[in-house]
């Protein structure tokens, strides 16, 4: 195996962050040549810190790391995009965090993610510069692909027949949607309508910028909401924490 | 570790493991102190034990502003010098001591953590439903002395969004840079809220 130079610099995201000790912090970064990893920042919690600011969570950061005993340690931090937009809206942050967390937990230490790194940051500045908070629904269905899950929505996943413009079952275990006729074999799944349908063709085909100035009616946001939701959480082993804290959010007043 | 491994007695196991549990001790620390407490006297070891019983039988939260406190309402609740019209909203009851020190007369509220939803640390998990119930009270204004972090400012948001509807006036403190940073390695969000809470010299 080749070995690791001693001192590297990359690029990447915070995810998240866990205190330890005094003044000590470890960060879970998603970067584009080293895939996510936990390193520790010595003392960051100190007020007079030169690195605190550039290891919030949410934001883009350039840099550079010592190789460690057991976690590689941030030497320098210095931001690329902090998104504030995103960080000073409640909702948007909200949002961005539940992205953040799928990114988490389809992501294994140390495994190649430069895709999955490249859609975060794309999600992270359609919401910085204000897009509807559905570009999360197009960010979901590109991460799905990129771990290996996309969904199959042309033909019928199974038998490949064409499907009738009609309410459809999508089943996470076949991998998409699934005619009428191939239903009984085809696992656990949600029927969902046509419109829905629609749209996540639409999101397959566009930018996330594009899918993120389409308006669609409640209803049809709900649905797809749910619909992906499930997909998801099927692919996953346990609960997710961020949705729960989004739905208190939307239900605020105001 | 496992208890009374490679000889060493199962009370110093115990106690190492005890020290271990605590914020900030690594395994090493805890080993150094559970070896002081054998070496100190025993009188000393006791009165350590006490206090530790004590705080948690005596010390408890004021049920309005859940402060830590030994008699309910505290003792800066029941202050009828202190202004009773603004709260200030901390995420740790040690967080009142330094705003203390400001000359701050107002009245506090403690919330015992900050929204973390990566963690699944929600809006319930805070004592946002007393906040809530006191705001409707005499209050005029909420200031908030969360954190500048991620969560501190989630926080603070969603505070002023359930405080809004209520007509009560929410503030936050001025973000900006710490006496003696540097500008150089300061990020960009504090440096723009810096030059935002600009005042003339
Ligand atoms: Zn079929
Ligand atoms: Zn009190």
């Amino acid at each position: 195996m080749a070995e690791r130079p001693r001192v590297y610099k990359t690029e990447g995201v915070i995810l998240k962050r866990r205190n330890i000790g005094e003044a000590d912090t470890i960060f879970t970064v998603l970067s584009e040549r080293e895939g996510k990893f936990d390193a520790v920042a010595r003392g960051v919690r100190k007020a007079r810190s030169r690195m605190r600011g550039h290891l919030e969570p949410l934001t883009r950061s350039r840099l550079m790391l010592a190789q460690g005993r057991s976690l590689d340690v941030f030497t320098q931090a210095e931001t690329v995009d902090p998104y504030r937009n995103v960080r000073e809206d409640l909702e948007r942050t909200a949002v961005a965090l539940s992205c953040v967390e799928l990114v988490d937990r389809f992501t294994i230490e140390h495994a190649e993610a430069g895709a999955i790194y490249h859609l975060l940051v794309a999600l992270l500045e359609a919401l910085d510069e204000g897009l509807q908070a559905t570009v999360s629904r197009h960010f979901e269905l590109d991460l799905l692909a990129a771990a290996g899950y996309e969904l199959q929505l042309g033909a019928c996943t199974l038998c490949g027949g064409r499907l009738p413009a009609e309410e459809t079952l999508l089943a996470p275990a076949a991998g998409g949607l699934v005619c009428a006729n191939c239903r009984p074999v085809a696992g656990e799944g949600r029927l969902v309508s046509v419109a829905v349908i629609k749209v996540l063709r639409h999101a397959r085909s566009v930018e996330i910028r594009e899918f993120g100035a389409l308006r669609m009616p409640p209803e049809v946001e709900a649905e797809l909401r749910a619909a992906l939701g499930a997909v998801v959480r099927y692919h996953l082993d346990r609960e997710l924490n961020v949705p729960r804290y989004l739905r208190d959010v939307e239900a605020l007043p105001g | 570790m496992a208890g009374g491994q490679g000889g060493t007695p199962e009370p110093i196991t115990r106690l190492i493991e005890a020290f271990h549990r605590l914020p900030g001790v690594g395994p090493k620390s805890a080993q150094r102190l559970a070896y002081h407490i054998l070496r100190v006297p025993e009188q000393e070891a006791a009165a350590l034990a006490t206090a530790i019983v004590d705080v948690k039988q005596r010390i408890k939260l004021c049920s309005r502003c859940l402060n830590i406190t030994e008699s309910d309402p505290c003792a800066i609740c029941t202050d009828a010098r202190r202004d009773q019209s603004v709260i200030c909203v901390v995420e740790q009851p040690l967080d009142i001591l330094a705003i203390e020190r400001t000359g701050f007369r107002g009245l506090y509220h403690v919330l015992h953590g900050v929204l973390n939803p990566m963690e699944g640390i929600g809006p319930e998990d805070l004592r946002l439903r007393e906040l809530v119930v006191r705001l409707k009270e005499e209050v005029t204004e909420v200031i908030m002395a969360t954190n500048p972090s991620l969560e501190g400012e989630a926080t603070a948001m969603y505070v002023q969004r359930l405080a809004g509807p209520l007509g009560v006036r929410v503030t936050r403190l001025a973000r900006g840079l710490p006496s003696g940073a540097d500008l150089e390695y300061t990020d960009d969000v504090t440096l723009s809220r810096a030059f935002e809470g600009r005042q003339e010299i």
